[in-house]
């Protein structure tokens, strides 16, 4: 194998890693940096995007538009969540992650309880093209290009847009934007939805690319943990750098010893980070700020 | 009478709810009660009692680190599962002769004591606190899940054990007391059932007196008030992690009753779902208390047990709506509130307290 | 040998200096308070020494033992204590338990309960130590604070704007609590707006103006110095605005 393949082939595992990592924890970043509440709940609803999408494929929805459909009902049910439970905690962050918690419990049973333990999937789309020796799968870099869009989206949204504005100001300094007449309530909920709808959106793009059960959210949340808390608390400072260097870890681990030992490389990773930069990625690159 | 009263000095405190003679008295009948139970029962249902009984000092360490210290740890199932694997791969290799499964239970808490120190020290040396805390050990407990799901093939053994992946290990000999004219061994039945009852007396009675001393004293202060607490001349962090493996401790010990009490034990002791239960019976039952942690614990296991029979995957769709019920109704918990209720016509209520 | 002493210090956030060059000494046995309009690095200097923040460069003494690189913690053990300015007491726990918590390694356990009476006593607070610390008044959270404080028995004594939000008789108690402490032994630095209750305590006065010392001395060299006037807001005497800049 030459230098060129075998260069390729190791971006390819990085931007697979980095798309998963991105995609996986955004929704996660984006609730925890907004809010300070750590969802429990976010793999619960990867899964929901996932099943919807899928369903909504099965229906003779084009799968783009299936995606966006798992993705908006994803939202809708973070947006209920947001008023029934998590408006009422905002004072006891530490409860939030308990009752989220409670919440996966009561998902991931209810989905095996309705929809049984497994549901039929739909096939990878685009098929593969070969590099050297090897075959690649088209979609993969699909999502790479995905979870790119995703950043620059959030950052758009959070910097250029009317809700980005009422969002940080609300962050900032909560009873200041609400003495400037911001409905701060209605900004929580937003943003718990958007995060609730990315963690669906998430789900809808890897529904394709994997087996469809109820636990399915395990598969992703020990990721979005990890990347969550190298990031810290900002969104662009944090997760996605943090994704970027973790990414190295885990392609590196993965295609020497396998899957499992790219997991506990992230985790021993997380373990080495926070015991140096206990605030994370972005709380080092904002240190002198504080 | 004067150490009695000196004792009993010791296990009353500020940090746990019931105290004085009456409370005692309730105490001893209860024990009595549980002491007599095996008399009006069968093997087998004493046996299923046994059961309960493992996992309440999981939920007792929880109670710990938790409640008392304000440390969210949502790990506590790694250390029940790296110790009940620990006893397993210890007396598959090494039998049950001469009272070896005690000293494999020992190891094997010394084990999972020693992972939560390793664990312990990068986390609150790192100042970890929080909702970090909560997140990077419950990522630990689910790396760990799918690593020993991982190992079913046959070259994951340590000397004749197999770990089996996803099946788990099974066939460990339960727990064998030597005894001149043949060992007892301790199947679940009655026999097992004082065992594990006399070491639920022993583990309540002195965690009582920890949480009532001074470092009990310190662990509450941690938990209202990390920075005065610190500029107490207290290095918190020694404390937390001492706390936090005791804690583990425990959760080991309730890893090794289980193994041996099933004689089985499988990666999914870990998992997610395992991981929330003991969240949900020491949230439920009142995390600041250990006396209503206890009993929050057996309640919330016999409704669970109840439920089951309709189906497990019902069960925890039940617990799961009790955890947010308890969370956004009664956040100190149903027992706790419920203890408080009962205490209140019996204690002079002081001005100004909530 | 001075009781402490601070060395060139110097602490920057990014581009800001806020602690600069400073030297501060302070005499055993004595009362020194630290004034300066806001913004002037009071708090930063008060977290320098106790080891919450640590100084870009420069070293603090304590007893002339170097410290700059001990712990909170650590610097409590060799004889400092603090009280914050926002009270940092344990809310959910009572008022004796508190004062307890504080004490209980300093005193054989059987003097202890004594020892927590005496204290409750000099802090008028005897009637309300079953009381839930959170539900006291503020300025009984204020001396609950300075008594757990004090009862380290430590060497120096620092109180951060001990009597923020106090009425003026509660301010004045607080200073003769602070004068009994001293006539005791008690060495003290105080970071205070209120002047009154700086020229109760005061055996000498520091004056901090952007990161910098801008003078030193008695009180009334301090109240005399224009240069002090000046720099509050320019206004005619520092007792008037550093008043008003307490009850604003």
């Amino acid at each position: 194998m030459d230098v060129g393949t075998l260069a390729f082939s190791a971006l390819y595992q990085f931007g697979d890693a980095f798309a998963f990592l991105v995609l996986s924890a955004c929704g996660l970043a984006v609730i925890f940096g907004m809010m300070g509440v750590i969802n429990l709940a976010h793999g619960e609803f990867i899964m929901c995007g996932a099943y919807v999408t899928v369903s909504a494929a099965h229906a003779g929805v084009p799968l783009p538009l299936a995606i966006l459909i798992g993705a908006l009902v994803s939202a809708a049910v973070g947006a209920l969540v947001e008023i029934l439970i998590i408006r009422h905690l905002y004072d006891r962050p530490l409860d939030t992650i308990v009752a989220t918690w409670g919440l996966s419990l009561i998902f991931t049973q209810g989905t095996l309880i309705v929809l049984g333990s497994t549901m039929a999937g739909v096939g990878t789309p685009f098929g593969s093209f070969t590099v050297g020796d090897y075959s690649y799968s088209l979609y993969r870099l699909v999502l790479c290009g995905m979870a790119v869009l995703v950043i620059a989206g959030l950052y758009a949204l959070f910097n250029w847009t009317r809700f980005g504005v009422m969002a940080r100001a609300t962050i900032q300094v909560p009873h200041m934007a609400a003495a400037l007449g911001i409905d701060t309530r209605l900004v929580y909920s937003l943003t718990f939805a958007l995060g609730a709808g990315l963690a669906g959106l998430a789900g809808g793009l890897y529904a394709p690319t994997m087996t469809l059960v109820p636990t399915m959210g395990t598969t992703f949340i020990m990721e979005a943990f990890v990347t969550v808390v190298v990031g810290g608390a900002d969104v662009f400072l944090g997760t996605a750098p943090a994704a970027a260097v973790l990414a190295v870890v885990k392609a590196t681990m993965t295609s020497w010893y396998g899957q499992l030992a790219g997991q506990i490389g992230l985790l021993i990773a997380v373990i080495v980070v926070i015991r140096v930069l206990p605030r994370g990625i972005s709380g080092f690159l904002l240190r002198e700020r504080a | 009478m004067n150490a009695l009263s000196r004792f009993f000095s010791r296990l009353e405190g500020p940090q746990t709810l019931g105290r004085g003679p009456g409370f005692w008295i309730g105490f001893l009948v209860v024990l009595a009660g549980a002491c007599a139970y095996p008399l009006f029962s069968d093997g087998y249902t004493v046996g299923n009692t046994v059961y309960f009984f493992t996992w309440i000092f999981m939920a007792l360490g929880l109670c710990l680190i938790w409640g008392y210290g304000g440390a969210l740890s949502f790990g506590q199932t790694a250390f029940f599962g790296i110790a009940g694997y620990s006893y397993g791969i210890l007396t598959i290799n090494f039998g049950a002769a001469y009272g070896f499964t005690f000293v494999a239970l020992l190891i094997a808490i010394g084990i999972a004591a020693l992972f939560a120190a390793l664990l312990g020290y990068f986390l609150f040396f790192g100042r970890i606190s929080g909702v970090f805390l909560g997140i990077v050990t419950l990522s630990v407990t689910l790396v760990l899940e799918r690593f020993m799901a991982q190992t079913a093939g046959p070259e994951w053994k340590i000397g004749a054990a197999r770990l089996n992946g996803f099946n788990g290990m099974s066939n460990m000999p339960p727990l064998t007391v030597p005894w001149p004219g043949g060992d007892i061994v301790l199947f679940p039945d009655v026999q097992l059932y004082y065992v594990v009852l006399g070491l639920l007396v022993l583990v309540y009675l002195g965690l009582r007196i920890l949480v009532n001393s001074p470092f009990g004293n310190v662990l509450v202060a941690i938990r209202e008030n990390p920075e005065r607490a610190e500029m107490l001349g207290y290095d918190i962090r020694k404390y937390q992690l001492g706390t936090f493996v005791i804690g583990a401790a425990l959760a080991g010990l309730s890893g090794v009753l289980y193994t041996s009490w099933g004689q089985y034990i499988t990666p999914s002791s870990m998992g997610m779902t395992a991981a929330a239960l003991p969240i949900v019976w020491v949230a439920v039952g009142g995390r600041s208390d250990l006396t209503t942690t206890l009993v929050g614990t057996l309640t919330v296991l016999a409704v669970f047990q109840a439920l089951t029979i309709h189906g497990s995957q019902y069960a925890l769709v039940v617990m799961g709506i009790m955890l947010v019920l308890t969370v956004l109704l009664a956040p100190r918990g149903l027992i706790y509130a419920l203890a408080r209720l009962i205490a209140r016509p019996f204690t002079k209520r002081q001005p100004g307290d909530a | 040998m001075p009781m402490l002493q601070t060395i060139g210090l110097n602490k920057r956030f990014g581009g800001l200096h806020v602690t600069n060059n400073v030297d501060l000494t302070l005499e055993a046995g004595e009362v020194h308070c630290l004034i300066g309009p806001n913004g002037a690095g009071k708090s930063t200097l008060f977290r320098l020494i106790l080891g919450e923040h640590l100084p870009s460069s420069g070293a603090i003494l304590f007893g002339g033992e170097d410290i700059t690189g001990l712990k909170p913690f650590q610097r409590i053990r060799r004889g400092m204590s603090v009280k914050f300015q926002v009270p940092g007491i344990f809310k959910a726990l009572s008022v004796r338990q508190n004062l307890e918590i504080a004490m209980q390694h300093h005193y054989p356990p059987a003097a202890l309960g004594e020892e927590i009476d005496r204290l409750l006593a000099f802090l008028n607070l005897t009637a309300d130590s079953t009381r839930l610390a959170g539900n006291l008044s503020h300025g009984q959270k204020q001396w609950l604070e300075i008594g757990m404080a004090v009862s380290l028995k430590p060497r120096l004594l620092l109180l951060d704007e001990p009597t923020a939000g106090m009425s003026p008789e509660e301010t004045f108690a607080t200073g003769e609590m602070v004068k009994r402490l001293n006539a005791e032994g008690m060495t003290v630095l105080a970071v205070e707006h209120d002047m009154a209750f700086v020229r109760q305590v005061a055996h000498k006065v520091t004056v901090l103006h952007l990161g910098r010392v801008f003078a030193q001395g008695s009180i009334d060299e301090i109240v005399a110095n224009e240069d002090v006037a000046a720099i509050y807001l320019g206004q005619t005497t520092a007792h008037e605005t550093a008043h008003e800049a307490a009850h604003a």
